[in-house]
């Protein structure tokens, strides 16, 4: 009877849609600044495209031959040289701060992060790594994630976009996320979250984000890494953070049991 | 428009600023603790009563049944896509899938006891700080250094040391296990090519 209803609901959209133009929604203070930064200079974008459009319809109209068979033979006009030389090169600078701005601001690790999550990409599906809450270098919590083969697909979910294992990371809560391959370069992109980030064999590139509501966010490679490179889409879980604790430890303990049982029988 | 520029709007600064009320300074020395073992026997009694059982059980019972979350689909919004199929007989499918649950939680409450009696790892929401010595994106110098003052830090003060397991769970935090692997091995053989 509700579900009936459900689509009426305005529900934040986290994964891409068919026939979209525009962002997903922001789940992250960085896609905010960037929809926002997107928004303000479209603003200025519009406002030369309808100038510019007027000059040449204008030109168009009223030099077309039937009305003006001869020509003007003006090749130089020092004013309006000045003028829409500066102009043109005041516009892009003005666009420029606010654009510095945002992206030196995603850059910066403002505050201490709480957790650590390293996505290891592959040819081709992604492993992270919880690697906090060990105490040995065999122990951390590790899981890979593939995507979920078309023909497997239930209904409701996003083909190419699924996967079996999500990354489950606590809302509202500052993350740094190490971003590696261990093969070809590959990289990691949600566009709910605002990132983008490649992953360089041999290099370990961080991304500190804070995701500021649950939800699922859905992402893809973004790196051409070979052929199944469409196949290997990014799916992060955000929780409550109360609820990550028992997720993690869900998933750790059945490991470290596992090893302290094995131990024993050694 | 003037009121727009009004000096108590925010700045786009305070704007975008998370406000937490769950902030914690992980950097202090006592980081706000998560212990979660949240008893997963009371929880599921308590709830019993409810119908909404099955979120009590959902994260164990993503993987076994997903039959009984129809009904949760509202109440659970993220784990499930898969319950969004509104079948016609619901009611009396939930109703038995309810039962269902029911008794494969008390299964899983057992297991569950079992585990937490054995085992209550306890998690705490803390990493390995930012460090001003590598303010850019490229962390590979970090994990690495880490990794070094860990062992020089053992060689120094004998293995076991209690000051250098903070420098453990740093450098585990930041490398990818494999890169420890490989480092751990030529430690071995004695071709670790970083200060040691
Ligand atoms: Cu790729």
């Amino acid at each position: 009877m509700k579900s009936k209803w459900l689509f009426l609901t305005i529900a934040p959209c986290d994964a891409a849609e068919p026939w979209q133009l525009g962002f997903q929604d922001a789940a992250t203070p960085m896609m905010q600044g960037i929809i926002d930064l997107h928004h303000d200079i479209f603003f200025f974008l519009i406002l030369i495209l309808v100038f510019v459009s007027r000059i040449l319809v204008r030109a168009l109209w009223h030099f077309h031959y039937p009305k003006n068979p001869i020509p003007q033979r003006i090749v130089h006009g020092t004013t309006i040289e000045i003028l829409r030389t500066i102009f043109p090169s005041i516009i892009p600078m003005f666009i420029a701060i606010p654009s510095f701005a945002l992206l030196y601001s995603m850059d910066e690790v403002v505050v201490d992060p709480a957790i650590t999550i390293k996505a290891i990409g592959h040819q081709w599906y992604r492993t992270y790594e919880y690697s906090d809450y060990n105490s040995s270098d065999e122990q951390s919590l590790t899981f890979d994630s593939y995507t979920i083969p078309e023909d497997d697909l239930e209904l409701g979910q996003s083909r190419l976009l699924e996967v079996d294992n999500r990354v489950v990371v606590p809302a509202k809560t500052h993350l740094r996320i190490i971003v590696t391959p261990a093969d070809v370069p590959h990289s990691w992109a949600v566009p709910s979250l605002g990132v983008k980030c490649d992953a360089v064999p041999g290099r370990l590139n961080q991304i500190s984000i804070s995701v500021q509501r649950e939800g699922v966010y859905y992402g893809q490679c973004s790196e051409i890494c070979g052929t199944n490179h469409a196949f290997t889409p990014i799916v992060v879980e955000a929780v409550p953070s109360k609820d990550y604790g028992s997720r993690v430890s869900n998933q750790l303990i059945p490991q470290t049991t596992g090893e302290a049982e094995a131990e024993m029988k050694e | 428009m003037a009121e727009a520029a009004s000096p108590n709007s925010p700045s786009l600064a305070e704007q975008y600023f998370v406000k937490e009320k769950e902030e914690k300074t992980d950097a202090g020395p006592k980081p706000t603790e998560f212990k979660e073992v949240e008893n997963p026997k009371e929880a599921a009694t308590q709830e019993a009563a409810v119908e909404k059982t099955v979120e009590a059980v959902d994260e164990k019972a993503v993987e076994e049944t997903p039959t009984a979350s129809e009904e949760s689909s509202e109440a659970t919004p993220p784990a499930e896509e898969q319950s969004t199929d509104p079948t016609s007989d619901a009611p009396e499918v939930s109703s038995d899938a309810v039962t269902e649950q029911s008794s494969g939680n008390t299964e899983e409450e057992n297991v569950g006891d079992q585990v937490s009696a054995q085992e209550t790892p306890e998690i705490k929401l803390e990493t390995a700080p930012a460090d001003f010595r590598f303010p850019t994106t490229n962390q590979s110098r970090h994990c690495f250094t880490r990794y070094v003052e860990y062992h020089r830090c053992v060689a120094a003060k004998g293995d076991g040391a209690p000051e250098c397991d903070k420098f453990a769970k740093y450098y585990r935090s930041l490398c990818p296990g494999e890169w420890v692997d490989r480092w751990n091995e030529q430690r071995e053989n004695g071709t670790f090519p970083g200060p040691l």
